[in-house]
């Protein structure tokens, strides 16, 4: 099933996943025709190219793509989010996520 | 669990309590695994991941599933819906949570026609919570799915992952103990060696613990007459006073409220006070 992981990054730790496919929960900064600036729930600002088509709506969303540098990523899916996403919360989930506790759970 | 605590066929021991018959959790198969476990079990719902429920052990094709040597009953999910297969008979979700992938089966009841208006808003590309039981086929795993909901609040999918971790620490750690529990057993827990995260401040406040919420002139009070050789006709309030010192209508006072909350009660006379615990 390694094929399908994707583990919860913030911007961070995008450098260590460069060619692998992650799960960016961000907000919106911007989106101009393919590229869009989001922020990462540890407040660094990250550049997503978009897939065709794609536009961001909603202030909160999760982007699932692959890591191209340290601070780009390739869209592949998009998860809006709404309006109301504590991102305190959402970077403490990703800190434990890459807790060596929780190794066999994520 | 502690109403079976009395029956002196379940033992606590967990183990080696097979029963022939009468069992009054009716479980036709009576594995020597300690029933009163399973039973429990059985009726526990857990949060899980996707990649646990990959790594989900069974002895044989009819044992209980377990993570971790722990039995699994019914078990919640929460991953984002990658595609919808909907068939006439049950209608198949596959879920992935960043840890895996697994398709959730969900058997339609023909019958209803509200099963659109409850099942509904579930679209691909949305996050929804899965609760069932967790089945294999076949060789292949699915989430036997007896409910399922959008997640309308983001916040959600963070409390799952974060009660994901919580039960885990749970079950290698033990529950985390009441503030009240948690001097003598985070006492003992440090003789182990074994200092759990969970034991809130085990630092020396001498079962202070559950009067921290009072008045620092009431855990005061506290404080003296648990520093006081027990005798059966408690302290006298002169001797609280001369310890507190200040004002004695505040320290009458603390007194009354004290004893108001339970925490103190008089014994021989009015003035003299004793500790509830």
């Amino acid at each position: 099933m390694t094929e399908h992981v994707s583990p919860r990054v913030n911007a961070a730790r995008l450098g260590k996943y460069i060619g692998r496919t992650i799960r960016l929960t961000c907000k919106v900064v911007r989106s101009q025709g393919d590229t869009a600036i989001v922020q990462a729930s540890d407040g660094g600002e990250v550049s997503v190219r978009l897939t065709q088509g794609t536009h961001l709506d909603g202030s909160f969303v999760e982007v699932i793509g692959t890591v191209n540098d340290a601070a780009t990523v390739k869209m592949l899916a998009c998860i809006n989010l709404g309006n109301d996403l504590d991102m305190d919360l959402v970077n403490d989930v990703v800190e434990l996520w890459h807790d060596p506790r929780f190794a066999k759970l994520v | 669990m502690s109403q079976y605590g009395d029956n002196p066929y379940y033992g606590n021991t967990g183990g080696g309590g097979y029963l022939a018959g009468g069992s009054p959790f009716g479980s036709a198969n009576g594995s020597p695994g300690g029933q009163l476990r399973r039973a429990a079990a059985q009726h526990s719902l857990r949060p899980v991941t996707i990649k646990q429920l990959h790594n989900a052990t069974q002895a044989h094709s009819d044992a209980e599933w377990t993570i971790d040597d722990a039995e699994v009953g019914q078990i919640t999910v929460v991953g984002q819906v990658v595609s919808i297969n909907s068939q006439t008979t049950n209608c198949l979700y596959w879920l992935d949570d960043g840890t895996g992938r697994i398709e959730a089966r969900h058997w339609v009841d023909a019958g209803t026609d509200d099963d659109a208006e409850r099942w509904g808003g579930i679209t691909e590309n949305t996050y929804i919570r899965v609760m069932g039981s967790l089945k294999s086929f076949a060789n292949k795993r699915y989430i036997n799915a007896s409910h399922l909901r959008l997640i309308k609040d983001p916040n959600e999918i963070q409390f799952h992952f974060l009660e994901t971790f919580t039960v885990d620490l749970i079950f290698q750690k033990g529950a985390p103990l009441r503030p009240s529990e948690a001097s003598s057993a985070g006492a003992a827990a440090n003789h182990q060696g074994t200092t759990s995260v969970y034991n809130p401040q085990s630092t020396a406040t001498g079962g202070m613990e559950q009067y921290a919420h009072l008045p620092s002139i009431q855990r005061r009070i506290v404080q003296f007459m648990m520093s006081q050789p027990h005798q059966n006709e408690g302290i006298h309030v002169a001797a609280i006073a001369r310890h507190i010192g200040g004002d004695a209508q505040a320290i009458s006072d603390a007194l009354d409220r004290l004893m108001d909350e339970g925490h103190v009660f008089t014994t021989i006379d009015d003035s003299h006070f004793a500790l509830s615990t």
